[in-house]
């Protein structure tokens, strides 16, 4: 990709003159199932990329973006990267709602959501899942009815990631009694901060607890927080799922890469290369790293042309399952000091370990991403459902 | 056409596939290359290489060539190897060609290069470095070319010298393989003639090792175009074989198979992909990693084609076992993938503090 645009060294000047002092410490800090450490600081950090105009840089100009290019979104997440920014914890607002607000949403709602994540102060989780629709993901059960200009909420969602630290939770429910499937759903946009919700958190394995349960009984939101009509609601929230793909795909493997170092050169040091099946698996894992990045190329450059290529429906099962399989390179490479806990804490690659094991189930499991490349990209028959077998209990 | 084909590059495949396709004839080319003894087919050669032009895709323009690079030829060799359809492009447009650019003189060059490019010339390229007695086993094509180059140590510098076949003295002796529609040969020298023998240069065995790896990266786009054949046919054959009152392609073991295939398939193009764009500094890295996983995804591939096939994938009539046989004859060609990786790893190793 050619690079005509002045933004990559606009950004990373101001990376290299603004990501420093007492950010210092988030440096490097972008594994996911990192970001409970500093907490604090990193919403401090958020304000500061959103006063500088560096949040939504690739929204029209209107709604306060740059409008920027597909490869200028690309300069942008691979300078962020380059830096060492810490994860975005506001990343459900900037890069999943906005979007779908810009694309589907009301000017009013535009006007009301979109300054508050703009400016870094504003935070979003995804309400989707439920006890009984993970991978089913339509099978919603939570219900919304209009009473006097309001949506009345009553229902339970699970799996939440940072609802304990997000302002608002984008919520499908169904709207229409009797209703099944993928009809009679709304996307509704709710305040958290209220009394008929309950934000309880969930334990992981790694230990720290970023996802939740969100309960609600009564909880409230405006007539007009609704993006598309009711029946919408499934379009709407597989187009929000659409925007997930993308630049930040390179961002993100630039931080694999990272990880990747680490682990070679842990090797490097405690001897862990002279074994000779250490060195096929980090020579694998090096591989898979470009294969990743050359492969998001093919798709970027067939998505400026518009065209949606086979070859995108491979990304989340390669990246998830490449990730998972450097965590247990990563403890192999440690070999027995992958045991010990310092300080009583999870070090970093004992996290990417951990963390990664959810890397294969969240965003559609592995198994959900094969039917999908089955089907889509490969045109064979679909699941049935049901499919006449008894449910036992 | 997609990234990173232009549309010329989209002509030139078509082209290419047009006549293979017709060649392979649903196996029934490769079949008629086993019964006849010879893996080679010169009426393929005269009409791919000269009538077609596809000899000259990358040679440069200056020769009479097309100037298509190692992109050029990833499209030729992926179609050659849906066909399997064995030709010597890989060492006559490949190494042979690369070896003359790289080290010939002008003279040379204006020799041997508008030959290659209007499929007047085939070459076989030798490795007698370590060679006891003057003799090497497995050489590619040996039979079916009439000139071999042969780089040989000078001291502490690596020379190369063409041979042509019809040298007194040059003994080439087709082996029997498993894989019978690819041509390898034991070639014994000692009794030829110095002066039957052409100096074409001097190199390094640095440099001759980077020119050599570059057709790793069309060995590797062979891999990818026969493992898509092998996943093409799989998913045809799913889909109209009925059992338990529905197509097999309807199981979900069978999709996710195929899915895997897929994945596979396309993580191997990538690589083939990227190594022909890479740039001359990152092109032995490049190289390693397209054959090193593109083999290993076509052996993958041609099992899990034949597994999905049931009885008939294990017949012979059926052509599944020919491309699992190249693909295993893959792994063996210019070292293993395990080798590539463990020198990847070297070269990762220097790279980390
Ligand atoms: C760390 C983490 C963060 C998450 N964050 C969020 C969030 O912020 N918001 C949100 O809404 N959700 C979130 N999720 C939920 C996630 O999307 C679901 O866990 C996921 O979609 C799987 O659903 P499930 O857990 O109900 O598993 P199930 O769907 O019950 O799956 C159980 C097993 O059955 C398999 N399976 C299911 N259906 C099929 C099928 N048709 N064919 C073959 N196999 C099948 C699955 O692959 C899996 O192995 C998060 C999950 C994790 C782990």
């Amino acid at each position: 990709m050619s690079q005509t645009s002045n933004l990559r060294a606009e950004f990373s000047a101001w990376m290299h003159a603004n990501f420093c002092g007492e950010y210092e410490c988030l440096r490097g800090r972008a594994t996911p199932g990192d970001e409970d450490a500093f907490p604090g600081l990193r919403l401090k950090w958020e304000r500061e990329m959103g006063a500088a105009g560096w949040i939504g840089v690739g929204w029209p100009k209107a709604y306060g973006g740059r409008d920027a290019s597909l490869e200028d979104l690309v300069s942008f997440n691979e300078e962020y990267a380059r830096h060492g920014g810490p994860g975005r914890a506001g990343h459900i607002g900037e890069t999943l709602l906005a979007p779908t607000i810009i694309a589907y949403g009301t000017e009013a709602q535009k006007q009301k959501y979109l300054p508050g994540i703009k400016a870094g102060t504003e935070f979003w989780c995804q309400g989707y899942s439920e006890p009984n629709a993970g991978s089913d993901l339509s099978n919603i059960k939570t219900k919304a009815r209009l009473e006097n200009g309001r949506w009345i909420i009553n229902g339970q969602k699970i799996w939440t990631s940072l609802a304990m630290d997000s302002d608002y939770i984008f919520v499908v429910a169904r709207a229409e009694d009797g209703s099944v499937g993928r009809c009679g759903l709304v996307f509704l946009l709710v305040k958290l901060d209220q009394v008929g919700i309950d934000i309880r958190p969930i334990k992981q394995m790694s230990g720290t607890a970023e996802f939740n349960e969100v309960f609600f009984e009564g909880a409230m939101c405006d007539e007009a927080d609704i993006i598309g009509g009711i029946g919408d609601g499934w379009k709407i929230a597989m187009a929000l799922l659409g925007f997930e793909r993308g630049a930040s795909t390179l961002g993100q493997q630039m931080i694999f890469a990272d990880e990747f170092r680490q682990i070679a050169s842990l090797a490097k040091r405690n001897g862990m290369m002279q074994d000779p099946m250490i060195r096929q698996r980090i020579a694998k894992a090096y591989a898979g790293l470009k294969i990743m990045r050359f492969t998001a190329l093919r798709t970027l450059e067939a998505s400026q042309g518009g065209e949606l290529s086979k070859e995108g429906y491979m990304s989340k099962i390669f990246w998830a399952s490449w990730h998972r399989d450097l965590g247990e390179l990563a403890m192999d490479v440690m070999g027995a000091s992958a045991e010990i806990l310092d300080d009583g804490e999870y070090n970093k690659l004992q996290k990417l370990f951990l963390f990664s094991r959810s890397d294969t189930i969240y965003g559609g499991t592995n198994q959900i991403q094969r039917n999908i490349i089955a089907e889509r990209a490969l045109g064979m028959p679909k699941e049935p459902r049901g499919g006449g077998i008894v449910i036992k209990g | 056409m997609a990234y990173p084909f232009t549309d010329e590059h989209e002509m030139i495949r078509m082209a290419a596939r047009g006549f293979l396709q017709d060649w392979y004839d649903g196996g029934a080319g490769p079949e008629r290359i086993y019964q006849s003894g010879k893996a080679y087919d010169s009426r393929a050669w005269a009409g791919f290489a000269g009538e077609l032009g596809m000899a000259a895709i990358a040679i440069d323009e200056a020769y009479g060539g097309a100037s298509l690079g190692d992109l050029g030829r990833v499209i030729v060799m992926e179609e050659l190897g849906a066909s399997l359809c064995s030709l010597p492009f890989l060492t006559t447009c490949g190494i042979v060609a690369d070896l003359i650019d790289g080290i010939g003189t002008d003279e040379i060059k204006q020799d041997v290069l508008p030959k290659i490019a209007a499929g007047e010339m085939r070459a076989a390229y030798l490795d007698g470095h370590d060679a006891k007695d003057k003799r090497v086993y497995n050489t590619v094509y040996a039979d079916c070319v009439d000139t071999i180059f042969l780089s040989r140590r000078a001291g502490d510098a690596i020379e190369v010298v063409s041979i042509p076949t019809e040298a007194n003295g040059l003994i080439i002796t087709p082996e029997k393989t498993m894989d019978p529609t690819r041509s390898f040969c034991a070639v014994d020298w000692s009794g030829v003639a110095p002066l039957d023998m052409t100096v074409i240069g001097k190199t390094t065995q640095i440099q001759l090792n980077e020119i050599v790896m570059r057709s790793f990266i069309s060995l590797a786009a062979e891999c990818v175009g026969g493992a898509q054949k092998c996943l093409d046919m799989t998913l045809e054959y799913a889909a109209q074989r009925v059992q338990f009152d529905r197509p097999i392609a309807s199981f979900q073991a069978i999709k996710h198979r195929c899915a895997d295939m897929f994945i596979c398939i396309e993580a191997a193009r990538s690589a083939v992909y990227a190594a022909a764009l890479a740039a001359p500094d990152d092109k032995t890295e490049a190289a390693l990693i397209a054959k090193a996983y593109a083999v290993d995804a076509y052996f993958k591939i041609t099992g899990d084609a034949i597994q999905l096939h049931g009885g008939i994938g294990f017949t012979w009539e059926y052509p599944l076992h020919f491309f699992f046989k190249r693909a295993r004859a893959n792994r063996s060609m210019f070292g293993s993938a395990p080798r590539d990786y463990d020198r990847l790893a070297t070269l990762i190793f220097e790279d980390v503090a």
